[in-house]
């Protein structure tokens, strides 16, 4: 059953995927959250009144248990997009000729439109940020990501697949999350902090954000490529038996 | 366990193979809000025991964390 194969090589492409990230991540991206934090840990030292901004505890554990929890975070993400990724692929395999043999560099493309529709475009609105930073409310926030990955995947999706000769104009959706604009801070990034410690912050958002990009660019190309093997060992059966489902 | 969502068959001119009765796109579409839920559940939900655990992952994925 497609549904089946599709969650199960999915959960595949999390585990690969994810454990990649997670490697990843421990280069640049997880030591920048760390130092981060020192400073938020500086500024609640520092400042006698508490601050109601962030009022978060970081009580997400230390060492291994804080690495277990972000390597299981990254599985599911891992696992969640993969399925977006996969379903998407096998739904648009069914109109190729020879889907088994799908070319590993349209895993490159399928990772690629995954990295941009679920990093670049939100990420262009809304920086990934280190803890500590200003930021709006995030439940309007996590509208206009969603809003902004949507217009994408819909944008793409119809200048490639779409019939019409209009198709291009699809692209014009690209813009409107910007045009609307994300949610903004009332304040700069980090003006609870003193003005020293401030402009470090920013020199690390700023690294922060290289970092981050880096990483997701890893990750997605990861998952581009295993949902091409996955999707070659998927639609093998249906080309040697084209009536239903194949038979195990 | 292959035959949950398929017709035991589709006659007697077939009774060995079962004919899976969910369309694929119907399938793919069950795939994509499957992988929907995940994300929203590691991404987005705004549980203090789901943000803490997934918090480091949340800010390097550009997700909007707190």
């Amino acid at each position: 059953m497609l549904f089946r194969q599709v969650v199960l090589y999915a959960l595949m492409a999390g585990l690969v995927s994810g454990l990649l990230l997670t490697a990843v991540q421990f280069w640049q991206v997880i030591p920048i959250i760390q130092s981060a934090e020192h400073y938020e840990e500086a500024l609640a030292e520092t400042s006698a009144h508490s601050h109601a901004v962030h009022s978060h505890d970081h009580d997400h554990g230390e060492g291994l248990q804080r690495t277990g929890l972000t390597l299981l975070s990254n599985v599911l993400i891992g696992a969640g997009f993969g399925l977006v990724l996969l379903a998407a692929m096998v739904m648009a395999s069914f109109k190729t000729a020879l889907p088994s043999r799908t070319p590993w560099l349209h895993g490159v493309f399928w990772g690629a439109a995954g990295y941009v529709v679920f990093f670049v475009a939100p990420a262009i609105g809304l920086p990934p940020q280190i803890p500590g930073a200003e930021a709006a409310g995030v439940e309007a926030r996590q509208l206009w990501w969603a809003m902004a990955a949507v217009c994408t995947a819909v944008a793409l999706s119809g200048a490639v697949f779409a019939k019409s000769p209009w198709r291009w104009a699809a692209l014009g959706l690209l813009v409107v999350p910007y045009l609307m604009g994300a949610p903004e801070p009332s304040t700069t990034a980090f003006a609870a902090y003193p003005s020293s410690m401030a402009s470090e912050l920013e020199v690390l958002a700023q690294r922060f954000v290289a970092a981050t990009a880096i990483a997701n660019a890893f990750f997605w190309l990861t998952l581009g490529l295993v949902s091409v093997w996955a999707l070659r060992r998927i639609v093998m059966p249906t080309e040697t038996l084209p009536v239903g489902e194949h038979q195990s | 366990m292959k035959n949950q969502n398929s017709v035991a068959s589709t006659s007697s001119f077939d009774s060995a193979k079962s004919v899976t009765m969910v369309p694929k796109p119907v399938q793919l579409a069950a795939a994509v809000l499957l992988g929907m839920v995940i994300l929203y559940g590691a991404g987005f939900a705004n549980s203090a025991v789901v943000h803490d655990a997934a918090h480091d992952m949340r800010h390097a994925a550009a997700f909007p964390c707190h």
